[in-house]
């Protein structure tokens, strides 16, 4: 698990997230269809995924969206903060049988609203950034 | 300029019957991305932490499908198309025993043009509530076709 945060007074922009490294299978894929309701097709066969015009079987674009919100939960880790939003854009398939890196950093603080500001992303083996996200994160006042 | 019937932006296309979610799903849900935070799996440890009791992660709001008349309704722009990215507002959270519905409109239609050329983006904004009518989320899903 990637390193915590404590509090939102102990942020520096620059933290990081991460990095984490995780392989995605197809074993994995078809969990995580089977969790959210949808179709396996593309996500677990490499041929209906060529089919498809695709390189192979590829990780849906909601799990990548889901792996970088656990990065934002492990980081966030018994801090009480909140994830308030999460933006992905999905630049390249991200292709299972692969070993993939999460990571982020903090971009931002706003003292005012107690948030932070965070840009993450997905890469492959050659470091090329195939999913890319902004989130921001809340944090509780202290209580006194 | 890309051509498309005005009346269509903020239309709700489609609304779902409340879907159940039980401790079980979240727990599945948990496990298909290795994830053991005990807020989220652990009654004991939840109940200690902010909400009071077990919640879903936040990208759980994800997991609620759009019905049979979502793909019917996205306008479509050409041959091809992809899931370019969503925006997740995550407002409150998930917990067993919610009660969640879906309802779908088209937020907004527009041009870029990239390397590859013209793109065009559908962005189609779900709104989620629970059985308290209380909004849980918003996922604006961007999907992008080539004209």
């Amino acid at each position: 698990m990637a390193d915590q945060v404590t509090d939102f007074e102990s942020l520096q922009i620059g933290d990081p997230l991460g990095p984490e490294h995780r392989f995605v299978g197809k074993q994995h894929t078809k969990l995580f269809c089977a969790a959210a309701h949808m179709d396996a097709g593309r996500f677990t066969d490499d041929e209906t995924a060529r089919a498809q015009g695709l390189p192979a079987a590829i990780l849906p674009g909601n799990m990548s969206l889901s792996l970088l919100t656990k990065l934002l939960t492990d980081w966030i880790g018994n801090s009480n903060a909140r994830v308030v939003r999460l933006g992905t854009t999905y630049r390249s398939p991200v292709v299972t049988e692969h070993t993939i890196t999460l990571q982020g950093f903090v971009t931002h603080t706003n003292s005012e609203e107690r948030t932070a500001e965070i840009d993450l992303w997905i890469e492959n083996e050659d470091a090329e950034r195939l999913v890319i996200g902004t989130a921001t994160v809340h944090f509780p006042a202290r209580v006194k | 300029m890309v051509d498309y019937d005005p009346a269509l932006i903020g239309r709700v296309f489609e609304e779902t019957e409340p879907q159940a979610v039980s401790a079980e799903d979240i727990r599945k849900f948990c496990e298909s991305v290795g994830d053991s935070n005990p807020l989220f799996l652990d009654e004991a440890a939840a109940a200690a932490g902010p909400y009071g009791g077990i919640v879903a992660p936040p990208s759980f709001a994800v997991s609620f499908r759009n019905g049979r008349h979502f793909f019917t309704f996205v306008p479509r722009f050409g041959s091809t198309g992809f899931d370019a990215g969503k925006d997740v507002e995550f407002i409150a959270p998930i917990r067993p025993g919610d009660e969640v519905c879906l309802a779908s409109h088209v937020k907004e239609i527009y041009e870029k043009t990239g390397r590859s050329g013209p793109m065009v983006f559908v962005v189609i904004r779900s709104t989620l509530r629970n059985q308290k009518n209380e909004v849980v989320a918003h996922i604006d899903h961007r999907f992008m076709s080539k004209p």
